[in-house]
């Protein structure tokens, strides 16, 4: 069974592969078209944390990978999960549950005594402004198309983290994104 | 850089080797200031800065092309005479070179600054205006000279002012002639000018007027020798060079030899010097088969039987020579008895005139003529060394194919000892041993790979050396103190990385001796020192680190006053101070909290940032160590890998977590039961041999789950003097492994200096053991 589900799940993501024309495809579908012509809709890329949506701008997302194993660094700060080797790249993998608050603690996801990965797992490569960073999510949804006119400002009342992660919220038919500003998730 | 500019780049490159070039002749230059100047010095200055107004022209910067024809003009009156090499001259050539890195830097960030431009005026200006030009004498020395005219003629006006030069000193001058094979012939020119340059100096070569038999070519050149006869033929012996004297006629007659000159027929016979022109020739491409038939007898007008050939001469430097374009023929005659076939080169003028002018050897036999038999090593335009700039990215890239390659044969050495042991029919075992032999076989070769590459990378560390001296001229000027630099080791090979890394930290350290450490020249007086400092640079490979060492003689750091400092900024507290040793007291200097400018220079003479240069060596996994006596002097000592692409390393366990240790600053491993482990002072130490050895446990320092074991085992580390036992659970054993470094975001993670790859897309950290032993001894300090 393993082996049959390990095909299934190759045939349903694969992180290469590119799939923003089935995207555009998919997005121009879904009745809310036609487009106000000058409102230029802007991709983001929607993901899992914690069951809920996030999103962050598609051109600040360089690649989504797979688990790799892990490597810890001692004595670096919880947030930062460890090292990946991604084709030879040596790339830091952070966690942003704790910085938004949907968790106490960093998981155990590197070292010897991590578990393995849940399936849906994937850590998004961001380019940030101090060079590449691994985030780890716990699932993909997809690419969302943005139009100015869905974006709302974060509501008041929410729970944020140290800093001002959450730069607003999407809407989009029934599905509402938090948009993440990864520069400051990510920010030490 | 400029943005995407790889032709921009080029430039830089290349241009920052011909300012190299010319830094290290002026250091020569004015290493012999006062001393009459090496007229082969002052050519290569000016060929240099020849190069660079060209090579700038091509690339379009101006300022440089500018400055660079300034100081090529300055350079070229210089070399002809008519300037004398004084003081003055060479200060300027000194900022010259200055201002050249300046506008080089301002090149690649492709900026360009008012304030430059301006600079590059006014030194322009200033060069043009230069000039104590020598006295002339009335008359020519030259005409005392018993030289055929013809072969006068054909000297460039700089071998003619040397050839003055001479006579004018009453320097003995030879006609020294060698006849070689045409096939070697260039080797063995360059081997005759070798066994010359230290006897006297070699003024022009000439073609010989005596054939060289009928594969041979002969060569006169013209030679001012520093010894006598006897010693001159010893020089020779070996040699096919045949001595003749040239005498030089008292002043007096040379009036009439002159007009005696004049007076032969000089039109017999002329082979064409291949004089001026394009700056590549391609003089004697073509070898006499592809001549034209009917090319050859306008070449050779009329050769009467009984003349040889013309002289021959390669120009140094095409600027120099009057542009005689198109190569066009002047008239030389040499008179001699011979019947023997000509050698005529034909400037190979090819674009002037293809058909007539691109011509080679009118050889008799028709021997063929190589194209490189037509090279001279001396004058050649062929560049002189056979080296490839490569980008340092690309060795790493290599390096880091290599990596992966062994990578593969690790797993192929895995594949063949399982066939071989596991192997269940004999057919398979005999596979299994056949793959093992080709495996070891791919293994020795990957090694040689590896450490060519490695070499490849390896510069001398003399080249940041050679930065450094120019840079302490200047300073020791802006001080007003006198200072001796004192350089050693320049040889010594360092990885081209560490080299680069090495120049801020090395510059600190030397502006601290000058600035600070060495006193002023009064008060060395008045302390019975001599007037004048002594600041060393050397450098020193022991095993697999090289040592370098900054040193002045000055009055040392005082570091009672270094303990109050520390007591007042709170780098130690008073209780510490009083149980700190004089060393760690001198340590205290790198401390990040400790050095200021102000206190630090009011206070013993060290100057800013020394934490900053520890911190940069570090990074290099180097370490500094300070000695220090007062009144005597200061020394930092510098270690340093001698590489850090690949590296041998150890692999260990702890807590389940695997760990590099580079293999070059691991002393040895020792196997240690938990109650040998004691305690001094709540600190864990261990009895190595009568000697306590400070003790960590890896697993408590990066606070990882601690497993009970029965026994550790010990990684003795060490660098410079300081040594550490660190605690591992396992041993993996050794692999050459090539480190990442962790750069970005993670730069500030302590004690691990990079990761690799060991397959399986594990990824192993490589311990960071300079760090780690600064650490421990911080335990240490903090503790005692």
């Amino acid at each position: 069974m393993s082996r049959f589900s390990e095909l299934l799940d190759d045939f349903f993501y694969r992180p290469d592969e590119d799939v923003s024309g089935l995207q555009d495809f998919a997005a121009g579908s879904d009745g809310v078209l036609p487009l106000v012509p000058e409102e230029v809709p802007e991709e983001y890329l929607a993901f899992r944390l914690e069951g809920e949506c996030y999103a962050v701008p598609i051109r600040g997302v360089r690649e989504i990978s797979k688990v790799p194993p892990l490597t810890e660094i001692p004595r670096a700060e919880p947030q930062l999960l460890g090292v990946m080797n991604l084709r030879g790249e040596l790339l830091p993998v952070y966690d942003v549950k704790m910085r938004l608050r949907l968790a106490e603690r960093a998981p155990l996801v590197a070292g010897p005594d991590a578990p393995a990965p849940p399936r849906s797992a994937r850590i998004l490569v961001l380019r940030t402004e101090t060079g590449p960073a691994g985030v780890w999510v716990d699932g993909v949804v997809g690419v969302v198309k943005l139009k100015p006119s869905m974006l709302e400002a974060p509501p008041p009342g929410m729970r944020a983290g140290d800093r001002d992660c959450v730069v607003g919220m999407g809407r989009r038919g029934p599905m509402l994104y938090i948009l993440l500003d990864a520069e400051q998730a990510l920010a030490p | 850089m400029s943005p995407g500019s790889k032709a921009l780049s080029e430039f830089v490159a290349e241009a920052t080797e011909i300012l190299d070039a010319l830094a290290r002749d002026l250091l020569v230059l004015d290493e012999r200031r006062g001393h009459e100047a090496d007229p082969d010095l002052v050519n290569g200055i000016f060929r240099a800065a020849h190069s660079l107004k060209g090579l700038s022209g091509l690339f379009g910067q101006e300022r440089i092309s500018r400055l660079a024809h300034g100081t090529e003009d300055l350079l070229d009156r210089l070399r002809l005479g008519k300037l004398l090499l004084d003081g003055a001259v060479l200060d300027a050539l000194i900022e010259v070179l200055d201002a050249f890195q300046a506008l080089l830097g301002e090149a690649a960030r492709g900026t360009e600054s008012e304030g430059l431009s301006a600079r590059v005026e006014t030194m322009a200006a200033r060069m043009a205006s230069m000039g104590a030009p020598a006295e002339v004498a009335e008359e020519d020395p030259l005409d005392r000279l018993e030289l055929e005219a013809q072969v006068r003629s054909v000297f460039t006006e700089y071998e003619e002012h040397r050839l003055r030069e001479n006579v004018r000193r009453g320097v003995a001058l030879w006609r020294v002639r060698a006849a070689f094979d045409l096939s070697d012939f260039d080797k063995g020119l360059v081997e005759l000018n070798a066994r010359l340059k230290p006897l006297g100096e070699v003024i022009s070569t000439l073609p010989s007027a005596q054939p060289g038999g009928a594969h041979g070519i002969a060569f006169d050149l013209i030679f001012g020798a520093q010894v006598d006869q006897a010693a001159l033929e010893t020089g020779l012996k070996g040699t096919p060079a045949e001595l003749s004297a040239l005498t030089v006629r008292p002043a007096a007659e040379a009036a009439t030899s002159a007009l005696l000159q004049a007076a032969q027929p000089s039109a017999t016979m002329r082979s064409t010097s291949p004089r001026g022109g394009g700056k590549k020739k391609k003089r004697a491409r073509a070898t006499p088969a592809a001549l034209p038939p009917e090319a050859r007898p306008p070449l050779l007008p009329h050769v009467p039987e009984d003349t040889e050939p013309g002289p021959l001469e390669w120009p140094t430097s095409d600027a120099a020579l009057p542009a005689d374009a198109g190569g066009a023929p002047s008239p030389a005659h040499v008179p001699g008895p011979s019947s023997v076939p000509v050698v005529a080169y034909l400037q190979g003028a090819a674009k002037a005139s293809p058909k007539g002018l691109s011509v080679a050897p009118a050889l008799p036999a028709g021997a063929p003529v190589s194209p490189q038999a037509t090279l001279t090593a001396d004058t050649s335009l062929r560049s002189l060394t056979q080296t490839v700039r490569v980008d340092i990215g690309r060795l790493d890239g290599l390096i880091n194919m290599v990596g992966e390659l062994l990578l593969i044969k690790a797993n192929l050495q895995r594949l063949a000892e399982s066939a071989r042991q596991d192997g269940a029919v004999a057919l398979s075992k005999l596979f299994g041993q056949e793959l093992a032999r080709e495996t070891r076989g791919l293994e020795r070769k990957l090694e040689a790979l590896q450490e060519g590459l490695l070499e490849a990378r390896m510069v001398p560390v003399g080249q940041v050396f050679d930065k450094l001296a120019r840079l302490v001229r200047r300073i020791t000027r802006e001080a007003g103190k006198e200072i001796e630099l004192a350089i050693s080791g320049g040889e010594v090979e360092l990885d081209k990385l560490i080299v680069e890394e090495l120049s801020d930290p090395l510059m600190h350290l030397i502006r601290n001796a000058i600035d600070h450490g060495v006193e002023s020249p009064d008060a060395r007086l008045a302390s019975g020192k001599p007037r004048r400092a002594v600041v060393g640079l050397r450098a020193e490979q022991k095993g697999n680190h090289v040592v370098i060492e900054v040193s002045d003689d000055g009055a040392g750091i005082d570091e009672v006053r270094v303990r109050e400092v520390a007591i007042t900024r709170g780098v130690i507290t008073f209780s510490q101070a009083q149980e700190m040793s004089r060393r760690e007291l001198l340590n205290l200097i790198f401390q990040p909290g400790f050095s200021t400018a102000r206190s630090v220079s009011e206070l013993s003479g060290r100057g800013v940032g020394l934490d900053v240069v520890k911190n940069n060596l570090g990074n290099l996994s180097g370490i500094i160590d300070v000695w220090s006596e007062r009144g005597r002097g200061t020394a930092f000592h510098l270690t340093l890998p001698v590489t850090l692409a690949i590296i041998r390393a150890l692999l260990v366990g702890v807590s389940g977590r695997t760990y590099a240790v580079p293999l070059n600053s691991v002393l040895e491993i020792i196997s240690v039961q938990p109650r040998e482990i004691r305690t001094v002072e709540r600190r864990e130490v261990l009895d190595l041999r009568g000697q306590t050895l400070p003790f960590v446990r890896l697993a408590r320092m990066f606070a990882l789950p601690e497993r009970p074991v029965s026994r550790h085992f010990v990684v003795v580390v060490g660098l410079a003097q300081e040594r550490l036992g660190i605690a591992v659970d396992e041993l993996h054993g050794q692999q050459d492994i090539v480190t990442k470094p962790l750069g970005g975001r993670l730069q500030s993670v302590r004690g691990i200096s990079g990761a690799t790859d060991l397959g399986n897309r594990r990824t192993v950290l490589v311990l960071d053991v300079a760090a780690l032993l600064e650490e421990g001894m911080a335990v240490e300090r903090r503790r005692a």
